[in-house]
Formats: structure tokens, C-alpha cells, sequence
């Protein structure tokens, strides 16, 4: 993509710019996205490299010198009865259940309401605003509102439930499968607004024309939805999903607050379960192993992801 | 110096410590002298030190800053720098900081971290400042001191205490018709008191599954039962006990027959103490300083003995002093000085909800006047027990949290979680042994 952005012109004034002009054009250009490939280079491209470093080490805060273990933390993590081998791939399952459960409600409901959101309803604004709100709130600040609303006993929501004939005692929070509905509640009450917003956006730039020329040709609201709409909204659902899908497989705050990865750790994530090893209890380089593992499944769902959006268009 | 008379006055109180405090001041002259750290106080050239804490929350931030300061102006010769900030981010941030000689000379940790940091170098030996500063065994609460020993060395000096107790809604007792004037001290009226509670309807206790609450609660009733968590050395798992089972089937009974509701989430039985929808709730004293409290008529006593013997969970904070890359000895006498000082002067720390460590200060007659709702607190750490010292130990602990977690909600029987978590613990203590160096 950068050398897109530097390539000259090929216009008449842009051709008679010398050999030493291209050079400085392109010298300006590095110039500008220095100040972010610094920090790019700093914060992302280090950390992975010494990541990977420390993923074949038996590295500790606390040893003066590292030893190269080859790949015997990535070994441990496939072997069945190691220390780590139970609880890692039981978290990486939790994040799999977490994702495959919020990942659909959180593309098709943010449709829905960019849907709603785009018909120039009375009040569309202030509508996008409230839906998008929550957004706003850390996870920290979502995470203890939901655990009062939430809470088995005294929790508002068991209690609007028994107002209507419903169970009382659901432990929202306490035990599964209630804590994954929770979770799933909570993170698409939280997230949703980005998603519309995102999806409104791109059925704005959808031509007007195409509903016009369908409407011509006979088309009714659901065949317009799926020749147009879906079509029209490709680029950005392959923006949405693919943020979305990665979002939901690095959860860590709503299990830590809400559900404390209980009950037992059937709904401690990868990210918890990780930060937990390395952050925690010092085993730095078993957690850095964990993560890229990690990062080759979410790597492969991307570029599965991609491929099947693509092929799409073609 | 006008501080003089005063410091005095306030070092007197200390019987002990000033017969030693003297003798360290002759021996240690300018403070730099080998390893001496002059006992009275600090007399070298004026230092800055700086002083990490946890201490976020409740009344803690403004107390604190009131504290250095007046330090601060007693001493010319000391600047404290006063740097709070979350426990978790010290535990991070620790490790590196001192390896690059940039972190504190001074510390707070929980006491179940301080072996932790002891077996990374990160600390100094406190031995010699024990001595110097006059501290010995006896000035704190029994078994504590040890809390804060690693390897036969001493690493931390206590700072406060946070034993648990039983907080009772006493407007719940009346209307179940039972007197709320004498609180249940044994199993049998205790269990009354739920099954009357009961007859009228209410759930006695709600029993949770994690740390905050019960955890620390089941780890007083192992202790009651006659167990402990771990063996002597700390190289096996021992919740797993009769007694570890005796006590989880003694919270997961309640449940079953009815004197807990099930699933309650963590804090639900706090909130349903202070909603009036339960009577009573196992806390630490720190909920002494929850002002919800004022709503409700209630009061705290010590926790019942369900087991064979007396026993209460109780956590700990003690001082620590850095072993910093190239560490200014000056600094580590001031740090001492500073120590000593916030201890003698501790008695207003009981506003933040926890007992000050010190003996003399904790035992003066009129904290308990000042803060009445820490007398049954005070009156039960004699038999206190505090967390297991050893490196890498909240790994293990976290376990035990688990197993209750799965019993409480009927994933697994108590027997079996709670062998499943020692089989586990005892792998994870095995791994800290090949980590920390045994």
C-alpha cells in the first residue's frame, strides 16, 4: 500500500520532476509516517519478535540469563497431562463458544438497527446516539453495572423476570449455561453501536439508484435486501466481521468481572487464562507460546474469512 | 531540633524499643556503617526515599499523604515520596523496576506475596533491621511475624491485620423472633439460629464460591476442623484433608438443606446481608468501613466455631525493604526509620478497616473506644491464621477457589474438587520449586 502512496503521478508536470525529486518526494513521504512506524515499530513489531524470543526460552523475570529451550513450551501445550495442557485448551474453548455465540448477534443485530437506523425515521440520530452510547463505557464501568442487574438474589433482572411469572433464581452470572447468555448479552449490548454505526455508513454509500432499478424490475423488500443491500454492504461486513470475530476471541474483562471465569473455569478465555500465566505467575514463556497459538488460530480464521468474503465478489 | 521531645515521647510508649534504639544509635553513627541501620532514627545526610503502596481506595488515599507528610516535617532529614498505585501493577512492575535500580526502598505487599518477591532477590533481608529497630516476635499478633519470614530469614515486618468476623443483620434476627442481643459463638447455636431463621423463611447464610468470601470462609473452618492448607515445607497440598472436606461439606450442606440459597453470585451475600434479605455474612473487617452499614441496625462478632478448635482466616500487610541495583544503604536506614515511625503512629489506620500490626498500638485502650465495631476483630487474632509464605503460592491458593467453586454449585462432590485441586496444586508447587530455586 506505501508504495502506492509514493508512486509519482503519471502526469506531464509529474514526469519532469528529476531522479533527486522522486527521492525526495519519497523521502517526505517516509518522513510523515515515521512518527507511527516508530511507535508501530516499538509497541508491535518488537514486542512479537521478543514474544517469539521468549516462547523458546524458559524465560523468568528473575534469571540474569535466558536459556534456549527449542520448542518444548509449545510441546508442553500439545501434551495431554501437562501442567498447562488441560487448562489452556479448556480456555481456548471457552473463547471458541464465546465467539461462535456473540459473533452472529453481533453482525446480524447491528444490521437490523442500521437497517431501522437508515429508513430517515423521526429521531434517527438520537436513536444511533443511544444505541452507540454503551460504546462509550470502559469495561470496567459495563462490567459492574451488569453485576448488580445480574446478581442470582437481588439483581434487577431476576426480579423484572418474576413480575412477569418467571423463574427468580436464574444465576445469571453464577453458572452455565446462564453465563454465557450473560456474556453474550452484555458484550452485544456493549459492542452493537460500533457495528451499526460502521454498517449505517456503508448502506449510505450504497447508490440509491440500484433500489430504484430493482424496484423497476419487480424486486420486493427481501430481494432487495439480498441483490442489493448485502451486496452493496460486502466491503464493509468484511471490515465488521473481521474486527468482530477478533474482538470477541480476545475477551478477558466481561469473564473477569462478571463471571470470574466460573463456574469452575468454564468461562475463563484464552486472554484470561494467558495473562494469568504469564502476568500473574511468572511462567512468561509458556504464556508467550500460549499466545501464538493463539495468534495462528485467529490468523487462520482471518484469512479463511477473507477468502470466503472474496470469493464473493469475484 | 524541636522533634526531638516529641519523637521521644512517642518511642517511649515502645518499652522494648528504646533500650535497643539506643544501643543502635551508638553503633551506628553516620547510618553508612556496614550493615548497622541506626535504630532510633536516621542520622545520615538528608536522602530521598520512595515508598510504593497499594493503597487506592477507601480511606487510604487521603490518610496516607497525611501521614508522609507529618512524617516528612519531623524528619530533616528524610524526604518520603508517597507513589500508590494498584497491588497488581507493584507485582508487575516490582520485579524489573529493582533489577534496574529504580524501584522503591520501601514497599507494602499482602503477605502472601512478600516469599514470593524474597525468593526473586527482590528484597532485603530484614533481620538486622528487626533487631535494630527493637521488633520482636512478640509485638505483633502470634504467627504473624513468621508470615513475613522466607528460608529462616525475615523479609517483612508487619504493618496490619484483616482477620474475618460474622456480620449480623440484627432488624432480620427480630423478625424471625430470635434475640439478636447474644450471637451465635458455637456449631449447635449457630445452626439453630439458620434452622429458626429457616421456620421464618429466611436463608440464613448465603454461601458463595469465590475468594471474597468464600474462600477465606472455608479456609477458617479447615483451620477449625483441625486442618491446614499445606504441609510444613509447603511441598504438598493439604486442603484436601478430612478436615478440607469436613469444612466444604459443611458450606455446601448449607446450601442443600436449605439455609443458603444456591448460585450466589460473588458480593450477593454482602448485598442481601445489608437488603435485609439474609442475617448473617462472613467478611473481613474491611466492611467495618462499608457505609452501607449505617442503613441497617447490625453488629460483628467473632466467627462462630463450627470445628473442633478456634480458628480464623486472616490476611496480612507487611513492610518491605528493596534490594535495589546498587541500593543506597542511607536510603534503607531512612526507609527503617520511616518503618518504625508509621507503626508507632499507626493507630489511625484502623479508619481504613484494618487493624494495625503493632501490639502496643492495636491493644491501647482507646482504639477500640475510637473504632468499637474492631473489638471482636481484636479479640479474635490470638487464634488467627495467616496465609501460607511461599513463592508463588497465590498460584496454588487459586485452586482452592476452584474446588469450592465447583462443590458450591454441584459440579463435583467437596471430596473430589477438592482433591482435584491438591492434585493440581501440587504440580503448580513442584513448578514453583524448579522457578523460585528451592
Amino acid at each position: 500500500m506505501t508504495n502506492l502512496a509514493i508512486r509519482p503521478l503519471p502526469s506531464s508536470r509529474r514526469q519532469r520532476v528529476s531522479k533527486t525529486g522522486v527521492a525526495l518526494h519519497t523521502g517526505t513521504a517516509y518522513l510523515f509516517l515515521l512518527p507511527f512506524l516508530v511507535l508501530f515499530g516499538v509497541f508491535v513489531v518488537f514486542p512479537s519478535i521478543f514474544g517469539l524470543w521468549i516462547s523458546v526460552t524458559d524465560w523468568s523475570p528473575f534469571k540474569d540469563t535466558q536459556s534456549f529451550i527449542g520448542l518444548q513450551n509449545y510441546i508442553d501445550l500439545f501434551t495431554p497431562g501437562s501442567i498447562t495442557f488441560g487448562d489452556f485448551w479448556q480456555s481456548m474453548g471457552a473463547t471458541g463458544i464465546f465467539t461462535v455465540l456473540s459473533v452472529p448477534c453481533l453482525l446480524i443485530i447491528p444490521l437490523l438497527i442500521a437497517i431501522l437506523l437508515n429508513n430517515n425515521i423521526r429521531g434517527g440520530t438520537v436513536f444511533r446516539a443511544i444505541f452507540f452510547a454503551p460504546y462509550v463505557l470502559g469495561v470496567a464501568v459495563i462490567g459492574v453495572i451488569w453485576k448488580y442487574l445480574l446478581d442470582t438474589q437481588s439483581g434487577m433482572l431476576n426480579h423484572i423476570l418474576g413480575l412477569f411469572g418467571l423463574p427468580t433464581d436464574i444465576p445469571w452470572t453464577v453458572d452455565v449455561p446462564w453465563a454465557w447468555v450473560s456474556l453474550v448479552l452484555v458484550t452485544v449490548w456493549w459492542t452493537l453501536g460500533f457495528n451499526a454505526v460502521i454498517l449505517l455508513a456503508g448502506l449510505k454509500a450504497i447508490n440509491p439508484d440500484l433500489y430504484e432499478a430493482a424496484a423497476l424490475d419487480g424486486a420486493g423488500v427481501f430481494r432487495k435486501f439480498w441483490s442489493v443491500t448485502l451486496p452493496g454492504l460486502r466491503p464493509v461486513m468484511l471490515f465488521v466481521s473481521t474486527t468482530t470475530i477478533l474482538a470477541s476471541a480476545n475477551m478477558f474483562g466481561q469473564s473477569y468481572i462478571l463471571t470470574k471465569g466460573g463456574p469452575a473455569n468454564t468461562t475463563r478465555t484464552a486472554i484470561m487464562y494467558i495473562s494469568d500465566q504469564g502476568l500473574s505467575q511468572n511462567n512468561m514463556a509458556p504464556a508467550a507460546a500460549m499466545s501464538y497459538i493463539l495468534f495462528a488460530f485467529l490468523a487462520i480464521i482471518s484469512v479463511i474469512n477473507f477468502r470466503l468474503q472474496r470469493e464473493k465478489t469475484d | 531540633m524541636k522533634k526531638g521531645i516529641a519523637r521521644r515521647a512517642i518511642a517511649a510508649t515502645l518499652a522494648l524499643g528504646v533500650g535497643i534504639a539506643l544501643a543502635g544509635c551508638s553503633g551506628g553513627g553516620a547510618g553508612a556503617g556496614g550493615n548497622a541501620v541506626p535504630g532510633e532514627d536516621y542520622t545520615g545526610p538528608k536522602v530521598s526515599i520512595t515508598f510504593w503502596n497499594g493503597w487506592t481506595g477507601g480511606a487510604a488515599p487521603v490518610l496516607v499523604p497525611k501521614l508522609v507528610d507529618k512524617f516528612n516535617s519531623e524528619h530533616d532529614n528524610i524526604e518520603v515520596k508517597n507513589v500508590p498505585q494498584e497491588w497488581g501493577d507493584i507485582s508487575k512492575k516490582l520485579p524489573l523496576a529493582v533489577k534496574a535500580g529504580k524501584g522503591p526502598d520501601v514497599a507494602v505487599a499482602h503477605g502472601d506475596d512478600v516469599a514470593t518477591y524474597a525468593a526473586q532477590g527482590l528484597l532485603l533481608p530484614a533481620d538486622d533491621i528487626v533487631d535494630e529497630l527493637g521488633y520482636s516476635a512478640d509485638d505483633f499478633p502470634e504467627g504473624l511475624m513468621d508470615a513475613g519470614a522466607y528460608k529462616g530469614a525475615q523479609y517483612g515486618i508487619p504493618w496490619s491485620v484483616t482477620p474475618m468476623g460474622l456480620y449480623v443483620n440484627n432488624d432480620v434476627l427480630r423478625a424471625a423472633g430470635i434475640d439478636p442481643a447474644t450471637v451465635p459463638a458455637d456449631k449447635d447455636s449457630y445452626m439453630k439460629a439458620l434452622e429458626a431463621l429457616k421456620a421464618a423463611g429466611v436463608a440464613g447464610e448465603w454461601v458463595d464460591g469465590y475468594v471474597f468470601t468464600g474462600t477465606f470462609e472455608f479456609e477458617s473452618l479447615l483451620w477449625q476442623f483441625g486442618g491446614d492448607l499445606y504441609n510444613d515445607d509447603v511441598t504438598e497440598a493439604t486442603f484436601n484433608s478430612d478436615a478440607g472436606v469436613q469444612a466444604l461439606t459443611h458450606m455446601v450442606d448449607l446450601i442443600d438443606k436449605g439455609y443458603s440459597p444456591p448460585n450466589v453470585a460473588q458480593d450477593g451475600n454482602i448485598k442481601g446481608l445489608l437488603a435485609g434479605q439474609t442475617a448473617y455474612n462472613w467478611n473481613g473487617v474491611w466492611q467495618t468501613t462499608n457505609e452501607s452499614f449505617n442503613e441497617i441496625d447490625w453488629t460483628v462478632a467473632p466467627v462462630p466455631q463450627i470445628g473442633t478448635e478456634k480458628a480464623v482466616w486472616s490476611s496480612s500487610t507487611h513492610w518491605m525493604f528493596l534490594n535495589n541495583k546498587g541500593q543506597d544503604k542511607n536510603k534503607t536506614a531512612a526507609a527503617a526509620t520511616f518503618v518504625k515511625w508509621m507503626n508507632e503512629n499507626s493507630a489511625g489506620w484502623a479508619e481504613t478497616g484494618e487493624l494495625p500490626a503493632a501490639n502496643e498500638v492495636r491493644n491501647d485502650p482507646s482504639l477500640v473506644e475510637t473504632y468499637p465495631n474492631l473489638k471482636p476483630f481484636i479479640e479474635s487474632l490470638p487464634y488467627a491464621h495467616y496465609e501460607t509464605s511461599a513463592p508463588g503460592i497465590t498460584a496454588a491458593n487459586a485452586l482452592i477457589t476452584t474446588a469450592l467453586n465447583e462443590a458450591v454449585t454441584g459440579k463435583k462432590e467437596p471430596k473430589e474438587a477438592l482433591d482435584d485441586a491438591a492434585k493440581q496444586a501440587n504440580e503448580i508447587l513442584k513448578q514453583n520449586a524448579a522457578k523460585y530455586g528451592d
